[in-house]
């Protein structure tokens, strides 16, 4: 607020100034038709807009000075302080002028999805950050939000989808053409043993027939590449915003069903080399798939979506519930194509989410919790440190 | 013929593929064993200490990685021959750091099996 230079020498035309500035703020905040809030550079809130206060359920003077963090659900809740302090900082962009979809929680507990616009504004030695928020609970908006994150991930799908068939067919032709070369490698060996005009004829054809298999091998090997997802596409990614943006679209409901979702994330797990669109198909498909055996089963209804840092240049990504487990034999299957639990579902995606895990030279298993339920862990590998991460969007 | 010190283990899902190796190993003199899969070699309590190990890598139940794990774990060191649909670097690379000396493509090409058992059996002298 610029105070004109005659009013410096005159407290009180200063405090009227002052006051003034102050009511005008108060009358934008209490008409500004989107919800709005005002933090300090610690994170604590200066105001709150009128609107903001009904979408979150807090009066102005409950949350006055209290940190920011209270309005978001975890992991943001325990991280939102170092966000600051990284900003502040390194002066890194992260979604400052961008906007991005985020999770906000109510005063009961309840989240939901909202769009989210931050604003910086420095006076005098002071630094604040002003959040505009856009509700995205509405239809509409949240339809067309969601089908923007959709489009991507289930186009995705279907590639990957039409990908998994080509390979499956690829792997069960396989069988047998190996089978066939096999058997007719055996009978040249043999044909060689014996002497005489028709042996040597039939030596001939039999190393025909053998090159006719091994041509159809080649055939599938080509399909089998044509179809393979590049490995061109990987690009150093952090894992903490992959899982936050496929939470983001998969936890969609997940208040209204009654599950409780905790993230433990490993701040040591921080940048892995990955296609971000697969990756994040896998954890949309493990997550959903927890949560579905969980609404048809359970009264306790716990989701948790963790990480962890491996010695070995690896992290571990898990997703447990506490559904009604998996029997030793289905398990065992799990992840081959057309295996499936559900009573609808072709019992592709955990197959597909195997291709992409080991095409990203990583291991995908399920385990059992010891109280119940089951534990989907893969892992990735990790970008070198002095990698950046590619931009966000 | 003269045998060649050492027996094949074969450990594959698909019995065509098992029965079709078995014939075409045993044409070239060497002696073998089948198994139609992970659980079936691991209760196999009378493994050869001279011999190879022939492991197809798409498996129900453990793969052929995690087969190979558990029997280093169990202290066995019979060299592998690990069979897989597609061998890309990143298989190669977890493959040789479980100890798997030869990765081969099926399907298998003249020559190849037979070279690579050769030579994992020559380890033995």
């Amino acid at each position: 607020m610029t105070v004109p230079t005659n009013m410096q020498k005159d407290p009180a035309a200063l405090v009227t100034a002052l006051e003034a500035a102050e009511a005008r703020l108060r009358s934008i905040m209490q008409t500004v038709p989107d919800a709005m809030i005002i933090i300090d550079e610690r994170g604590r809130i200066e105001s709150l807009s009128t609107t903001a206060e009904r979408l979150f359920g807090y009066s102005m003077d409950e949350v006055a000075g209290k940190n920011i963090k209270l309005l978001m659900p975890t992991p943001h809740r325990e991280q939102h302080d170092n966000y600051l302090k990284r900003y502040l900082t390194t002066g890194e962009r992260r979604i400052i002028g961008i906007g991005r979809v985020v999770v906000g929680q109510r005063k009961d507990g309840t989240t939901f999805p909202m769009h989210l616009t931050i604003g910086e504004l420095r006076s005098a030695n002071k630094h604040y950050f002003t959040g505009f928020i856009r509700d995205l609970t509405d239809q509409q908006v949240t339809e067309s939000r969601l089908k923007e994150l959709q489009s991507e991930v289930t186009h995705m799908s279907r590639f990957t989808a039409l990908g998994e068939m080509a390979s499956t067919l690829a792997h069960e032709i396989n069988q047998p053409l190996t089978a066939i070369a096999n058997y007719l490698k055996g009978c040249q060996r043999l044909l060689e043993r014996i002497d005489g005009e028709p042996a040597l004829v039939l030596h001939d054809a039999v190393s025909k027939a053998a090159d006719q298999a091994l041509r159809a091998g080649d055939i599938i090997r080509r399909l089998r590449e044509f179809v393979a997802r590049g490995e061109g596409e990987r690009r150093v990614e952090s894992l903490p915003k992959l899982i936050e943006d496929a939470s983001t679209l998969a936890l969609i409901g997940v208040k209204e069903n009654g599950i409780a979702v905790s993230f433990r994330l490993d701040p040591a797990a921080a940048l892995v080399l990955a296609d971000r669109i697969q990756i994040q198909q896998v954890l949309v498909n493990l997550i959903r798939n927890a949560m579905e055996t969980m609404i048809e089963s359970g009264s306790r209804r716990e989701l948790e979506i963790g990480t962890v840092a491996n010695a070995d240049e690896t992290v571990e990504v898990r997703v447990s519930d506490t559904g009604a487990g998996l029997a030793p034999e289905v398990a065992a299957h799990l992840f081959q194509p057309f295996v499936t639990t559900k009573r609808k579902g072709m019992g592709l995606g955990l197959s597909i989410c195997r291709t992409i895990v080991e095409a990203h030279g990583g291991r995908i298993w399920v385990d059992s919790r010891p109280s119940g339920g089951t534990i989907f862990r893969f892992t990735l590998r990790t970008a070198p440190i002095d990698e950046e991460p590619a931009r966000a969007g | 013929m003269a045998r060649t010190a050492g027996t094949v283990l074969i450990v594959d899902d698909d019995a065509a593929v098992r029965s079709s190796l078995k014939f075409a190993l045993e044409v070239e003199g060497l002696s073998v064993r089948l198994y139609d899969g992970p659980t079936a070699l691991l209760a196999d309590r009378d493994l050869p200490l001279c011999g190879c190990l022939v492991v197809d890598y798409r498996m129900p139940g453990l793969d052929g990685l995690q087969l190979v794990d558990t029997l280093r774990a169990r202290n066995v060191t019979l060299p592998v021959i690990l069979i897989a649909g597609r061998a890309n670097k990143q298989l190669r690379r977890v493959a040789a750091k479980s100890g798997i000396s030869y990765v081969l493509e099926k399907p298998l090409s003249d020559g190849a099996l037979m070279e690579s058992i050769r030579s994992a059996l020559a380890s033995y002298g």
